[in-house]
């Protein structure tokens, strides 16, 4: 896949993603987001507008959150990357999921990995946080189906749940 | 209401079937599907709003390692012909453009290599030479004698023009004592789904036969017009559904996505991909939706009746017209809204242009034609010193008048207008956020309290698709949906929907009413997505028709079963059919529970023991069922009555409170409060998600999103910095209420309702806003309304007094 | 959308940064945050053909106070510099005015050195840095050399920075105690570009304003520093005449344009606005501090 454009460098990278290890050769012009998608096959993380403004491709390097988009994968040479893949543990769901299942916080369920990703880091810093503080931390995150407030519903009940895990 | 019939499954909030791929990032949408072998596409597009092509130089991108097949518009055209359009006028389009471009963005050469980025480089090293030519911008330059054409073989650039009368206009307005006139203005939007559209085709030279993976919606109503195209036999052309990221309108068709996949991968031998990015998708997706304006008029009596409407029509198409005058057929189901209005007068001008052409967007031009006419009736109020409640009520269709017919001849299935209207006021609590307002407001601070009682028509005819034309192309009567549902062998469903999942809930609707049907464990159903050589005819998800459709194919299909299931327990318990009962997934003699058979019993014998069955019964438990239209009729020759086409009508009523910043301009929402009348719930809290969607949607119409172009035709708002989606700091927290009316004409009583928020929110958020600044002497006739534009009105307000 | 193929280098020091940088010239392109152009390389509006990602010279990324100046590596992030106790106690402007850039997920990864060397006239950093009275530390083949903040916007991403250097620190003077400090701002959405917004340093003695400093942003081709208004303010005292006289001194400075989101004149009225919001609410602020 990584193919070798004239003139340019490729890159050999070591990256672990969902806890597992990869060693890949890259050319550097490769985003994250096409790393993840194309060379390890992790379709999970979705590509929305490729200029960093709607979040779908939201995941979190060192565990924290970035736009996929928006980096190269030689940048993230030697992270810990977690992607939506990443979440559920053998086949069970995170709680965060759940919440989101439970609560009818997707309809198309294109934005739903990256709003999983921002809101899971969001737990791990706010145990309990308000309406408004949820809205701003989604707030870089498109939604053209729900209109938010049962995103904003299924991560207040997630964080009552506890589901910081 | 008493006589509602206790419903175990329907009218339940079960958690959705299709939720749990979806957030393990399971789902396949389209750039998730793979094939080897397959390589990527990119598409040079025009620069140009309007010029020629006078050469085309691809010889340095063939050249480039990794690049696998170059084609421009000529050289495409001999792979595939024009793609389809559903207008009647010689507007002829191409997935590549041969001779000229008509708008900025539209395909002049696209690439197959190896990867994205290498098919990138290769648009690069494409030369064009170009011959400009004068840019029509706007309706004004496109109707101006002599001005250059988009299309020059149509000799004009009204595409389409006529007036339609429904009843005594004239003499309703001759006898009014008042008529009130707006012109008002509605923007270029559109769906701007968070996923692309996209296409994966695989053409095999030898058998001739193509695949084409894609998030359309209509894949077997369009497959064959895209056959026809592709030059491939339809019975060897297949579209396979995928998981739709989102579509609201604008992944009907994808016809040129589609067409230059396929052409592409007839061209390189090969499958490929072709993903819209985020800037094709904005500029050249097909799929902007109504720019209009308008001059409309209401015929009130003194006392506040309303008589008549009149409405003066230009939409400015874009460059092509491939839906016709669609969206314009859809709101006359609903043109006089909840109000009983006796006559009414459309006078519609489509106009062509050099921009991206329109598709539909949620609404599909109800929601537009809703904004105009509760603008009119909350002017009618001002002028006639009413309030806003009062003169609706007076004007609002009684509970007693449904059927209800329409002046257009469409028919309103059933209602109770005031009922919802008071919902809302009390949920909203009217009498406290006006003396709120008149406090706040001798404090200096404006707060508005919008209403809008709007209709919301579901389940729509084909012949909305036509009946503007005195001589139709294809007058199409089929809006069908089928299903098959099967009971395998240990007695599990698996049901075949002929649709795809966009974001609604096929999965859980089909498993809710078989649960219903047969008392079983709605998670425990299985839906299968086929591809259309194997499907049953089935028109797709639009015009919020699929769960009201679904229930219908699925209850059609169950009564088949029902009876071969019957028919098998008569015969295994030796009873007659006529004493027997279905419940909780077992067949019994009535009054005897413990003479019965399970369905699992019942499915095994009938797939494995053949001579358990009565003789005249085959193997297998299954069956297929297609649902049409439960209620259209055809339109008079002379269109001075349309029939019934979208006969089954939800009706809403929205209060939303804002505040206005009047030095910024910026508008906060204080409340929201939605009441919603769609039937029968079939599962409230999907339904409640799509009306808080819908909302965030109108929002975003109402207050922030617009396509804006330049005299030159350029689109200054090619990205999603420059066209702004509400985020969730925007759109606020929604209350819903509901009442349910059922339906006499479906299932359950069901109504669609997919498009509902949307249908009502840009009306109530502008009335919102204009009851707001009405005592500065604002009036809003345009939207969006941006800060920039509030602060204006007021300026502008201010030196007029 | 995929950016166009470049040689890539990730330098380990300033010195290897500043090498790569000479040896390319203007054919290189310094990668930091990567927020602003790697948007650009994606839609092919910039084509690099080296990038020079800093990234990985960690001796660039730190927050420290010394001798009444709060100095800043070039690559500290914006988020870090948002949570900041350093900023937020000694600069606190700096840090309300790096809370309004985009998102979380884009402060990640925008740095501030990054942030002022793109010069995007909307920014809302320049603005406050402005105010601030701030500098910067342009490293290049020569060395080091400071360049006040007011010199270093020449235009819409445009700056004072030779091809050849690397902003390596940014120098904020520490807030001095009685000051209140103000950052406000106009956008469409949360986490958009402000349409207009203000940046307002204010120094208080009882009902005096000793001292104030202005940045606006979003109503210029480069963040402006509104002197006249300055003067007003510090002639004749904090009033609501004079605030309405600074905000017409703004409205007369500011010199914006059009585009899809505003108008110039819009623009110019949420200027004045925002000025005399932003001033009342910093005289209220630092006379609390003066308590």
């Amino acid at each position: 896949m990584a193919r070798r454009a004239r003139g340019t460098n490729v890159r050999e990278i070591e990256m672990k993603v969902n806890g597992i290890a990869y060693h890949e050769t890259v050319e550097p012009r490769r985003l994250l987001v096409d790393f993840l998608r194309d060379q390890l096959g992790l379709t999970g993380t979705h590509i929305g507008c490729e200029h960093g403004v709607c979040g779908a491709c939201t995941v979190l390097v060192d565990g924290q959150s970035v736009r996929a988009c928006l980096m190269l994968a030689v940048q993230a040479d030697g992270a810990e990357v977690t992607t939506v893949e990443g979440l559920a543990r053998d086949g069970k769901l995170h709680p965060l999921q759940e919440a989101f299942w439970e609560h009818h916080a997707l309809q198309c369920g294109f934005c739903t990995p990256g709003m999983l990703l921002t809101a899971y880091e969001l737990l791990q810093t706010n145990r309990k946080p308000e309406p408004d503080a949820i809205r701003d931390a989604i707030a870089g995150n498109l939604c053209r189906c729900t209109g938010y407030q049962n995103i904003v519903t299924a991560i207040q009940a997630a964080a009552q749940a506890g589901g910081r895990a | 209401m008493a006589d509602t019939p206790r419903r175990k499954w329907v009218g339940k909030s079960i958690r959705r079937l299709e939720d749990p791929k979806l957030l393990a990032g399971e789902a396949r949408y389209i750039d998730d599907v793979h094939e080897s072998g397959m390589l990527h596409a990119a598409v040079l597009r025009s620069p140009y709003a309007h010029a020629r092509i006078k050469r085309i130089d691809t010889s340095r991108a063939k050249a480039l390692p990794g690049v696998v097949a170059v084609v421009t518009g000529k050289e495409a055209a001999v792979l595939a012909g024009p793609v389809p359009a559903f207008c009647a006028e010689p507007v002829v389009q191409h997935a590549i453009a041969i001779e000229k471009v008509r708008f900025a963005g539209e395909a002049v050469a696209a690439v197959a290599a190896v990867d994205r980025y290498v098919a990138e480089d290769a648009i690069d090293l494409i030369e064009v030479e170009w011959e400009p030519l004068a840019v029509v911008s706007d309706v004004e330059s496109a109707l101006r004698p002599g001005g250059p054409l988009v299309h020059e073989n149509l000799g004009t650039n009204l595409v389409f023009g006529r007036t339609l009368t429904f009843g005594d206009v004239k003499g309703d307005f001759a006898r009014a004592d008042r008529v009130v006139r707006r012109r008002l203005r509605w923007p270029r939007v559109a769906a701007v789904p968070l996923e692309t559209a996209g296409a994966v085709a695989k053409y095999e030279r030898t058998s001739r036969r193509m695949t084409v993976w894609a998030n359309t919606n209509m894949y077997h109503y369009s497959a064959m017009p895209f056959a026809g195209t592709l030059k491939v036999d339809p019975n060897k052309f297949s579209i396979v559904p995928v998981a739709v990221g989102g579509s609201f309108g604008s992944k009907h068709l994808l016809s040129k996505v589609i067409t230059i996949a396929g052409i592409l991968s007839k061209a390189s031998g090969r499958p490929v991909k072709f993903m819209e990015d985020r800037i094709d998708n904005l500029a050249a997706s097909d799929s902007h939706a109504s720019d209009r304006s308008y001059g409309a008029e209401l015929a009130v009596t003194a006392d506040g009746r309303f008589l008549s409407l009149r409405i003066d029509v230009v939409d400015d198409y874009g460059a092509y017209f491939q839906f016709g005058q669609t969206s314009h057929g859809n709101y006359l189901s609903q043109v006089t809204g909840p109000y009983t209005i006796g006559s009414v007068e459309i006078t519609l001008k489509a106009v062509l242009t050099n921009k991206c052409q329109q598709m539909v967007y949620r609404g599909a031009g109800s929601e537009v034609n809703n904004w105009v006419l509760e603008a009119l009736v909350d002017t009618a109020a001002r002028q006639l010193g009413m309030s806003p409640v009062d003169v609706r009520r007076k004007n609002l269709i009684r509970p007693e008048q449904f059927p209800y017919k329409i002046p257009t001849g469409n028919y309103y299935d059933s209602g109770n207008y005031a009922g919802v209207l008071d919902l809302a006021l009390r949920m909203v609590d009217l009498d406290r956020w006006r003396q709120e307002q008149a406090r706040l407001r001798a404090a200096g601070r404006y707060i508005g309290i919008g209403l809008a009682t709007c209709q919301q028509r579901s389940v729509y005819s084909a012949t909305e698709f036509w009946f503007w034309y005195e001589k139709p192309g294809f007058p199409v009567t089929a809006t069908p949906e089928g299903v098959t549902v099967r009971i395998g062998q240990s007695g599990q469903f698996t049901v075949s929907l002929n649709s795809p999942f966009w974001g609604n809930s096929p999965e859980t609707v089909v498993a809710q009413v078989l649960a219903e049907e047969f008392g079983i464990d709605p998670s425990t159903v299985s839906v299968l997505y086929e591809d259309s050589l194997r499907a049953l005819p089935a028109a797709g998800p639009g015009g919020s028709r699929l769960t009201v459709m679904l229930a219908g194919a699925v209850t059609g299909a169950s009564r088949k079963l029902k009876d071969k299931i019957f028919r098998i327990a008569a015969h295994l318990l030796e009873a007659s059919p006529q004493d027997l009962v279905l419940a909780d997934g077992k067949v019994s003699v009535a009054g005897v529970p413990q003479r019965g058979l399970t369905l699992a019993d019942i499915a095994a014998n009938a797939h494995f023991f053949k001579m358990s069955l009565p003789a005249e019964l085959e193997t297998g438990l299954d069956a297929s069922h297609t649902y049409d239209h439960p209620f259209t009729t055809p339109p008079s020759a002379d269109r001075s009555d349309l029939g019934a086409f979208y006969p089954i009508v939800a009706h809403a009523a929205h209060v939303p409170v804002v505040e206005i910043d009047i030095d910024t301009g910026l508008v906060k929402f204080l409340d929201y409060v939605a009441v919603h009348d769609c039937g029968t719930m079939m599962n409230p809290a999907a339904l409640d998600g799509q009306i808080a969607g819908g909302i965030a949607q109108g929002i975003g119409t109402a207050l922030y999103e617009e396509f804006v172009y330049d005299s030159e035709g350029q689109l200054r708002t090619a990205s999603l910095l420059d066209y702004l989606l509400p985020t969730a700091a925007e759109v606020p927290s929604i209350r819903i209420g509901h009442q349910e009316t059922p339906s006499p004409y479906t299932p359950y009583g069901l109504k669609g309702s997919g498009e509902g928020g949307r249908m009502v929110a840009p009306a109530a958020v502008a009335n919102a806003v204009q009851d707001a600044l009405a005592p500065l002497g604002v009036e809003v006739s345009e939207l969006p309304i941006t800060p920039d534009r509030i602060v204006r009105w007021v300026r502008e307000a201010q030196a007029r007094r | 959308m995929k950016p166009p193929a470049f040689r890539y280098v990730d330098p380990r020091s300033v010195a290897d940064a500043v090498g790569h940088l000479q040896e390319h010239g203007g054919g290189a392109k310094i990668l930091a945050g990567g927020q602003s152009l790697l948007p650009l390389m994606n839609l092919r509006l910039v084509r690099p053909q080296v990038v020079v990602d800093i990234n990985r010279i960690s001796a660039l990324a730190y927050i420290r106070e010394t001798d009444g100046v709060l100095a800043l590596g070039g690559l500290s992030r914006l988020h870090a510099v948002v949570g900041s106790d350093a900023v937020t106690r000694r600069a606190p402007l700096l840090a309300e005015a790096a809370a309004h850039v985009g998102h979380l997920a884009i402060r990640h990864r925008g740095t501030i050195g990054g942030n002022l060397a793109h010069a995007d006239p909307a920014s809302e950093i320049p603005a406050a840095l402005l105010a601030l009275e701030g500098e910067v530390v342009a490293t290049g083949p020569r060395g080091a050399r400071t360049i006040a903040v007011a010199d270093l916007f020449r235009g819409p991403l445009s700056t004072a920075l030779d091809p050849t250097e690397l902003l390596t620190e940014v120098r904020v003077p520490i807030t001095p105690p009685g000051c209140g400090s103000v950052f406000l701002e106009v956008s469409r959405r949360a986490g958009d570009f402000a349409l207009a917004g203000i940046g307002v340093l204010l120094q208080r003695d009882g009902e005096q304003c000793a001292r104030v400093r202005i940045g606006v942003c979003g109503v210029g081709g480069t963040p402006l520093r509104m002197r006249e208004a300055e003067r007003i303010l510090e002639r004749s005292g904090v009033t609501e005449d004079t605030l309405r006289a600074a905000a017409r001194a703004v409205e007369h400075a500011v010199a914006p344009s059009d585009d899809t989101q505003a108008s110039a004149d819009y623009r110019r009225h949420v200027a004045g606005v925002l000025t005399v919001r932003a001033l009342r609410q910093a005289w209220q602020r630092a006379g609390r501090e003066g308590r």
